[in-house]
Order: structure tokens, then sequence, then C-alpha cells
């Protein structure tokens, strides 16, 4: 077969490709016909053994690239992915997460204690020396705190209180979720950056609590009252994006067997679902901080709610998603 | 498959085995054409936060104070999605492209070839944050530079690459021919046809990536061309007072002009007639 021969017998498939690669990425998958695809597959099985013809036989670098570009963006149309479903992440919300989490309890494990250890120093400290809370917080804002949790708190019925609401719930998705977020991309950098942020936080968030539970009387039960029940979902998914952080950091430092680059596209995957399902209950915390934590009812019910919530958390990431399973099976299990 | 080692390390391209047992090239994007689909995308993203805000709030004022507030809410909550999820919805639901990669010819990949997925695109950008440190892309610059397939950290971890999808201008030797006189086929009185080969080792010796002098490039064509003289059965005619190819004036690159004169004549002929 000689070149000129070739090209005048394959263009036409050659063009029928290109047009029908066009007709398919312009539509989203569930309205690609099988009739279409089943002839995608066979113009592209052709084309891929056009290219090879060309290359070994060194028909020339142009025809090589645009037989070449062909084949790549067929590949890029027929190699895919499955999507991701609303259905599948909601299953790994309820199943999934927590058993990711408990799989990876070393790392969880080590989050907990960079944040809980300068959490609890923190507070024991502030409440004994609330003047130090200016350090991490500023005097203005620290004031504003004061006096936001000693005031009368808003009725129901207050014009200013949907508005304010609002903007605090956006708020907290912005900044909450955010310092997740980084505790875990700057996991990525050996989880200096992670130890850094879950201990900056531990340490400020701890002062400012004491130095509110050191003024005492309905300052304290006002805070706390305030903080109990979306702390639950907010302090431990602060924790969970360090864990993912840590997985990170674990498969940069500690790649085990595998080689390095191996290791961090293994590990690289289920340390993100973990951020993720983090920056789900940060969702969730927000809107418990925004719309249900500042309710003007009293205190007693909020300690129940929060009491309750702690609970589901627990209950939530100690015990969804477990299997009973034969003993011989769980060694599948736990590979995959 | 050894070629592609050696590829590897000179340039930028990639090779990628198919299950139907082909191989095919990519060529990998560097760190300007992926600044400029970022300041792209930094402008995009900067104006639609502007018109978020002001369409927001004049939306809120009608609420009073509290509608105010409400809305600054929400536009929080855009600020806060543009930050973290604009590279990943739009590289996980278009195919790897934001719409600064899409004015920039460039696309995400998984390394294998594949498209990426809402995940991995998601997992690339958050990373984001490592990469930028200390300022301006550092350690994301580092790891390109230590990576031959430039990867920044986040592309690392999720197993991407970024590829040039700018496609050469089509055609056999477009350009290259282009004020270039086909030889006749009285100037040959031997045979009239060059191989193929050739005619693909001439369009090598002026691919553009390939960086030469002109002097280096004569003097590497010089031995091709007298083979093909003598092939052709072609002499070059006496420089005489009025001679109608212009190329004769300049002496200096004789055979890479006749060079492509054959290019001209029994590729970019030959195809356009083989087309119709």
């Amino acid at each position: 077969m000689n070149r000129e021969r070739f090209i005048r017998d394959r263009r036409a498939d050659w063009g029928r490709f290109e047009q029908l690669l066009g007709t398919l990425q312009s539509l989203p998958e569930r309205q690609w016909r099988a009739v279409q695809v089943a002839e995608l597959a066979r113009l592209y099985r052709s084309i891929c053994y056009d290219l090879s013809l060309v290359q070994s036989r060194e028909w020339g670098s142009r025809l090589e690239d645009y037989l070449n570009d062909l084949v790549a963006s067929g590949h890029n149309c027929l190699y895919r992915t499955p999507p991701t479903s609303l259905a599948a992440a909601l299953e790994f919300i309820a199943i999934g997460f927590p058993r990711l989490l408990r799989q990876r309890w070393r790392a969880f494990a080590l989050a907990t204690a960079l944040f809980l250890v300068p959490f609890l120093v923190g507070t024991a400290v502030g409440v004994m020396r609330p003047d130090l809370a200016v350090l991490v917080a500023g005097e203005e804002e620290l004031q504003q705190a004061t006096d936001s949790y000693s005031r009368e708190l808003y009725t129901a019925t207050d014009e200013r209180y949907t508005g304010e609401r609002s903007f605090m719930f956006g708020f907290y998705v912005n900044n909450n979720t955010g310092i997740a977020f980084q505790a875990f991309s700057l996991g990525a950098l050996a989880g200096i950056g992670t130890c850094y942020v879950l201990l900056s936080n531990g340490i400020s968030i701890g002062l400012v609590q004491g130095a509110m539970l050191s003024k005492g009387g309905a300052t304290a039960v006002n805070f706390t009252s305030f903080v109990i029940t979306h702390g639950s979902l907010e302090l431990t998914a602060i924790v969970i994006s360090g864990a993912a952080g840590f997985v990170l950091a674990q498969s940069l430092l500690l790649p085990g067997e595998r080689t390095r680059m191996e290791s961090l596209r293994h590990h690289g995957r289920e340390s993100l679902q973990l951020a993720l399902g983090a920056g789900v209950m940060l969702f969730g915390a927000a809107l418990l901080e925004g719309y249900f934590s500042p309710l003007p009812i009293a205190p007693a019910i909020k300690y129940v709610a929060g009491g309750l919530a702690w609970l589901l958390v627990g209950l939530w990431l100690g015990l969804a998603g477990r299997e009973r399973v034969v003993v011989a099976d769980s060694a599948v299990g736990a590979e995959s | 498959m050894s070629q592609s080692v050696s590829r590897h390390l000179i340039d930028t391209r990639v090779v990628i085995e198919t299950p139907e047992g082909v191989d095919f090239r990519f060529r990998i994007a560097g760190p300007g054409q992926r600044l400029w689909a970022w300041s792209i995308d930094s402008l995009i993203k900067a104006g639609a936060l502007a018109i978020l805000w002001i369409l927001l709030l004049m939306l809120g004022a009608i609420g009073g104070e509290a509608g105010i507030q409400a809305m600054a809410g929400v536009a929080t909550i855009g600020v806060f999605v543009s930050n973290w999820f604009y590279g990943s919805l739009f590289e996980g639901l278009m195919n790897g492209q934001t719409p600064g990669k899409r004015a920039a010819g460039l696309r995400v990949l998984r390394t294998n070839g594949t498209p990426i997925d809402l995940l991995t695109a998601t997992g690339r950008n958050f990373l984001r944050v490592a990469d930028a440190l200390p300022l301006g892309y550092t350690v994301g610059l580092i790891t390109m530079l230590l990576t031959p397939k430039l990867q920044r950290l986040g592309d690392l971890f999720f197993d991407t690459m970024v590829v040039s999808e700018q496609r050469s201008p089509t055609g056999r030797a477009a350009g290259l021919t282009k004020n270039i006189e086909p030889l006749a086929r009285s100037e040959c009185p031997r045979k009239f046809s060059v191989p193929e080969r050739t005619l693909a080792t001439i369009e090598r010796l002026f691919d553009p990536e390939r960086i030469m002098s002109e002097g280096r490039r004569e003097e590497i064509a010089r031995p091709l061309s007298e083979a093909l003289r003598s092939r052709l059965g072609w002499s070059e005619p006496w420089k005489t007072e009025g001679n109608q190819y212009e190329f004769f004036q300049q002496q200096g690159y004789r055979h890479t002009q006749f060079l492509l004169r054959v290019l001209k004549t029994f590729a970019v002929e030959a195809e356009t007639g083989g087309q119709r």
C-alpha cells in the first residue's frame, strides 16, 4: 500500500471519527446512543491501527501528528472513569467516611493529641490568666466576644436576627472549612503546616474559651451552651482534616514498600476523602452555629441537644459501616 | 519504548501506550503556559465575584439592613466556593479544563492519558495551598522542575499532568513551502519521484521544534541534497542575468532551498492531489 492510496482510502473514516467525536463530546454521557458508541469504538480501533502503520513506515510527521491527535482524543473519550453520583456521595458520608477514619486511626489519634493537648492547656491557662487571651484574639475582638455572650440574647422576632445569622453562617463556612482544607493541603509538605494549624487553633480556641469561662456567671453559661452543640461537629472535623493532612504526610515520609511516587498516588485519594468528609461536617456545624446555637432558648435545652450531638457524632464515627464478616474474608476486606 | 525514556529527558513529550497497543504522544505544558491559564482564571474569578457581590448586595438592600447582612453571608459562601472549588468543578465537569486552561489550550489528564474525575480534580486543586508556598507557587515550580512530567505537588499526589493541546497547523509541511517554486518535470531528466521516508526526513529537518542555525541546517542538508540531485538528475542552472529563480541569489542556503523545493513538489502537491 502506498501512502497516497492509504490516505485516499482512510480519509473518510477519519472524517467520520472526528465528526462523531464532536457530536458525542457536546452531549452528556447518558444521551449517547449505543450505535454511536459502537461505531466510535470501531473507528477508534481502526485509527489506532492506522497510526501504528504510519509510525512504522515513517510516512511523515504531519500525518503522524494528525492521527496521534485523533487517537488521543478518542482515548480521552472512550476511557473515562464513571461519574460520581449523588447517591454514592451520600452513601460515602454515611458509611465510607467513618470506615475510612477508623482505618486511619493512627493519623486521627495524632491529630487529636496535637489539637486536644494545647486546647486543654489553653483553657486552663485562660481560666487562670484571662488577660493572656489577648495574645491570640486581639483586644477588640475579645471585648466584642465578652459583650455578645454577656448581653441579652436576641429574641426570635428581632428583625436583625435573621440577617446576622445568615451572615455568620457564610462566615463560618468560609473561615472554618477554609482552615480545615488548609490543614489537609499543608500535609503535602511533610505535615509541618498541618501541625501548625492544629496547634495554633488548639491554643487560641482554648485560651478564648478559658477567658470566657473565667468571667463566670451568665457569660460562662451563655458561652458553653452556645458552643456545645456545633462544637461536636466543628472540633471533630478540624481534627479529622488534620488527620487527612497527616495521611498525606505519611505517604510522603513513610512510603513503606511502595516507591514514593506510588505511595503518593495510593494515599492521595483516601486522604482527600477524609478532608471532604470533614468539609461536609463543617458545613453542618456552620448551619448549627448559625441558626441553632444562638437561638433564644433555655441553656438547659442546648446542653441536652449538645450532649445528643456529641453522642451521635461519636456513634456515627465509631460504629457506622461496620460489617459482620467471616474471619477469612476480613483480610480481603481490609485490603480493598 | 526504549526511546521514550530518552525522550522524557530531552523534551516535554510523554508517550502513552493504549490498550490497543498503539503509542501516542502528549506534549506536557510548561510553567509559562500554566501561568497564563492561571492568570485568565484569576481574572474570571475576580470578575465573577465582583458581579456576585454587587448583585447580591443590591438585592439585599431591598430587605433593609437584615437583607444586606443575609446576602453578604451568601456572597461569602460564593467566595468560599470560588476559592476552593473553582478549579475542581470546572476540571471535573469540563473534562480537565477550566475556562483559562481552555483559552490557553491546556487540559488536565491522568498520567495514563485518561480524563480526570471530580475527586481527582478536587484533590489537585486543594493542594494549591501547599504548592503556592511560600509565595508565587515556589514549591510547585520546584517540584515541576524535578519531575519529567512537570507536575506540581497536586499533580503528584493525584496522578495528573497538564498537557498542551495546541494543534500545529494541519496539512503537510504547512507554512514551510509557502513561497517555494515546485520542481518542473523537465528539470529532472532521471527519476521524478522521492521515497516517503526521505520526505519525512526532510520534514524533520525543518521541524520548528528543532532549534538550529540556518548554517547548521545547510550543512546537514548537503549530503541529502546531493544524493537527491543525482537521483533526480537535477542540476543547478547557470546563474544568469534575470534568473527566474529567486533562490539562486541566496547562494548560502542552496541545499536547504533545494530540499524545500523537493518537499513542495513531492509532498505538498502529491498530498493535495491525493485528497481531492
